[in-house]
């Protein structure tokens, strides 16, 4: 009996470890094809993808496309999980900075080439410069997404503030300051921590290129970083932006401050794909360009895809993913279809289909092209790790908590980003 | 004859719980012994796990601070969370345990918390209760009390996320009330005859017959607090400045925000001891607190 037991018991380990290999079911030649999509979102994405997909199942009956969407909490480690596991989706919609990260860590994603999508929609250096990993492209763009400076102007005319102020480092303060004088409830700035960071990459990038640099070194100095927090310490002082004990929060949910929904805050720094959200119901908003110090090496303002969807390399359908792929991008049923769910297309098709049909709102477009004039090198793989983003958060908190000051805070993040570095 | 069907009875009963069996083997046993594997290796969940002996242990007890600051936050958190719990459950079944009418509608109401669970949407709603422009802020302000930075300052954080747990009572709170129904009238009574007053019946009796099940609820809620994760994910993420940075939490961002698995792992064998020495502690230290049954 206890052998039987034993035996038994063996056998479902077994059995364990071959559901754990995964089994492979060989696709069969121009038999019906299933395909799955994931990406994060809202409605007013999800909507649109799913009417796309309809149009492509009509269109080829023997493929039945499957989508898994949700929204963006938990979906890269529902996805890492995924890819791990063997069972991820046939096409993946990614965030750009995961792109080398997951690639680093082995052939996660099917190389694309001009045989199977036709390249020439896209523009050539975005695609290399953002969709790339050791020279080969992983992916494609569905958008062109940039950093935007918006202020409220109704807000900024009440506080006495020239609503068509041209934005320096300097005016943002001598300005900017306007508002809490008058108001000890209302801020200049809208900018959680997280805000801040971006902020202060923004400045250590117009003072020294980078934070962090391609070859995976700190490119900043010592004092350049005293200087960037110098500044920063009197968006603090001098009432720009509102104490982190009221903001923190609202980490990387800024728009979910009460204090920014009621009108309270008059200027943020966003990507466009979401500046509908963030705008929640305040109706004054325009974008303005972003300052830029003189002499600056490089503006530090961020343009990147505004996802990159890639074929997963473990998918049993390649061709028939990287098909639908090509419909998505190319075909101008499925990009009026889709319209503005990923931001304005990143093919040439795809802005002159919506162009044509006026599906582009005149802000949104603006807003990219702005941020496209105005866009600096983009950030190295290493700056946007996410161990070296909790890095940089750390001491910005620690500094924007009073715990640190500039010098300190300078000090330290050099060194702990060094020592982060260097275990990567 | 009679030797074979006692045999075929017992295949029976295994076969019965056969479902478990494969649970546990698959969905415990394997995961178990493939972490403690994992401890000692580096493994980023994508590509194979690499061997590296006792390194992420020697990492995490010499160069990480983190470790040792999201320790102290989770001993603060047990210490404030889990007696307070185990009082307040207490009292509120004391409470219950009176004869008035509806009392069973208040019973069910107040164990409703506790079915709701350490959920996200309570972690939200706490959010929107205790956040700056929140309703407490907006309450003690009619009272002319300023707005208070419960979930902002980096003191007050961990307190305010504690009380989420307190709140959920109800299990230990429903354990309280079946041992105080257990508890023989006649105790009382010769109790009162004696001359004993409320109090000294409350901590001569009541307490002391109660003792089994406060080891029980202090046990069990103490693992869950070394391992609470949801309110200071969803309300704080670890902030301000860490100080509500959990262990749990912790090992969520080493293991799917960092995707160091093995270092993770590490992490929560290290967690596992530490549960495993208090818990004991807790029982080795019962011979001298807890009373059972006859021996009041």
């Amino acid at each position: 009996m206890k052998r039987m037991l034993i035996l038994l018991l063996i056998a479902f380990l077994a059995m364990g470890t071959v559901f754990a290999t995964g089994s492979k079911e060989v696709a069969k030649e121009d038999g019906p094809v299933t395909l799955r999509l994931s990406w994060w979102g809202g409605d007013s994405r999800h909507t649109p993808t799913l009417a796309a997909m309809d149009a492509y199942m009509a269109k080829n009956p023997n493929v039945k496309l499957e989508g898994e969407y949700g929204g963006w909490d938990g979906y890269y480690q529902k996805l890492v999980t995924q890819i791990a596991g063997g069972t991820a989706a046939d096409i993946i919609q990614i965030d750009q900075p995961w792109l080398a990260e997951l690639s680093s860590k082995g052939d996660v994603f099917t190389v694309i080439d001009d045989s199977m999508v036709d390249l020439s929609q896209f523009d050539a250096a975005f695609l290399k410069n953002y969709c790339s990993y050791d020279g080969k492209l992983m992916g494609l763009p569905t958008g062109t997404n940039v950093n935007t400076f918006v202020v409220d102007t109704k807000m900024l005319a009440d506080f006495g503030i020239d609503p068509n102020t041209k934005w320096t480092w300097e005016n943002i303060i001598s300005e900017g300051k306007k508002i809490n004088e008058q108001d000890p409830s209302s801020y200049f700035s809208g900018a959680t921590p997280d805000n801040l960071r971006a902020w202060l990459e923004i400045y250590i990038a117009q003072l020294a290129g980078a934070v962090v640099d391609d070859n995976k070194q700190v490119a900043f100095t010592e004092a350049q970083g005293t200087e960037a927090f110098t500044y920063f310490k009197r968006w603090f002082d001098e009432g720009i932006i509102a104490p982190f004990r009221q903001t923190s929060l609202f980490y990387q949910k800024f728009q979910e401050n009460p204090d920014w929904i009621n009108g309270k805050m008059a200027a943020a720094r966003i990507f466009v794909s979401s500046m509908e959200k963030d705008f929640a119901g305040r109706p004054n908003f325009e974008t303005r360009q972003f300052p830029v110090m003189d002499g600056a090496v490089n503006t530090g303002i961020l343009m990147r895809p505004s996802q990159i969807f890639v074929v997963n390399n473990n998918s049993k359908n390649k061709d028939e993913a990287i098909k639908l792929l090509a419909y998505l991008f190319t075909d101008a049923e499925a990009i009026e279809k889709l319209g503005l769910a990923r931001g304005i297309p990143s093919t040439a098709i795809g802005r002159s289909v919506l162009a044509e049909k006026g599906m582009i709102s005149e802000m949104v477009e603006k807003a990219t092209n702005e941020g496209i004039a105005q866009a600096g090198d983009p950030q190295s793989v290493y700056q946007m790790n996410s161990e070296v983003i909790q890095v940089m958060q750390d001491v910005i908190d620690e500094f924007g908590f009073g715990r640190l000051t500039p010098e300190e805070a300078s000090a330290k993040l050099i060194k702990n980003l060094e020592a982060t570095l260097a275990s990567l | 004859m009679l030797k074979r069907s006692y045999k075929n009875y017992t295949y029976i009963g295994y076969l019965y719980i056969l479902p478990w069996i494969i649970g546990f083997l698959l969905l415990q046993l394997v995961p178990l012994v493939n972490s403690l594997w994992y401890s000692f290796t580096q493994f980023q969940l994508l590509g194979d796990p690499k061997f590296l002996g006792l390194a992420n242990y020697k990492k995490i007890f010499t160069a990480d601070a983190t470790f040792l600051q999201s320790l102290k936050v989770t001993f603060y958190y047990v210490l404030i969370a889990v007696p307070l719990k185990i009082g307040f459950a207490l009292l509120v079944a004391i409470i219950l345990n009176q004869k008035i009418k509806g009392i069973n509608l208040f019973r069910t109401l107040y164990y409703i918390p506790s079915i709701l669970g350490g959920s996200v949407a309570i972690s939200v709603l706490w959010k929107y209760l205790f956040m700056n422009q929140g309703v407490v802020n907006n309450i003690i302000g009619v009272i002319g009390i300023p707005a208070i930075d419960w979930l902002g300052s980096p003191e007050l954080a961990l307190g305010t996320i504690s009380l989420v747990t307190v709140w959920q009572f109800g299990s230990s709170m429903l354990l309280f009330l079946a041992g105080l129904k257990q508890i023989p009238v006649s105790l009382y009574e010769a109790a009162r005859i004696d001359g004993a007053g409320r109090m000294r019946i409350f901590f001569q009796i009541t307490i002391p017959a109660l003792s089994p099940i406060v080891l029980f609820n202090l046990i069990m809620q103490m693992i869950n607090a070394f391992q609470d994760f949801t309110g200071a994910f969803v309300i704080t993420q670890g902030g301000p400045l860490k100080s509500t940075y959990l262990y749990g939490l912790m090992l969520y961002d080493q293991g799917f925000k960092f995707f160091k698995m093995g270092y993770a792992s590490a992490l929560s064998w290290i967690l596992f001891a530490i549960i495993l020495f208090f818990t004991s502690l807790t029982f080795r230290s019962s011979e001298s607190w807890v009373h059972y049954g006859d021996s009041i």
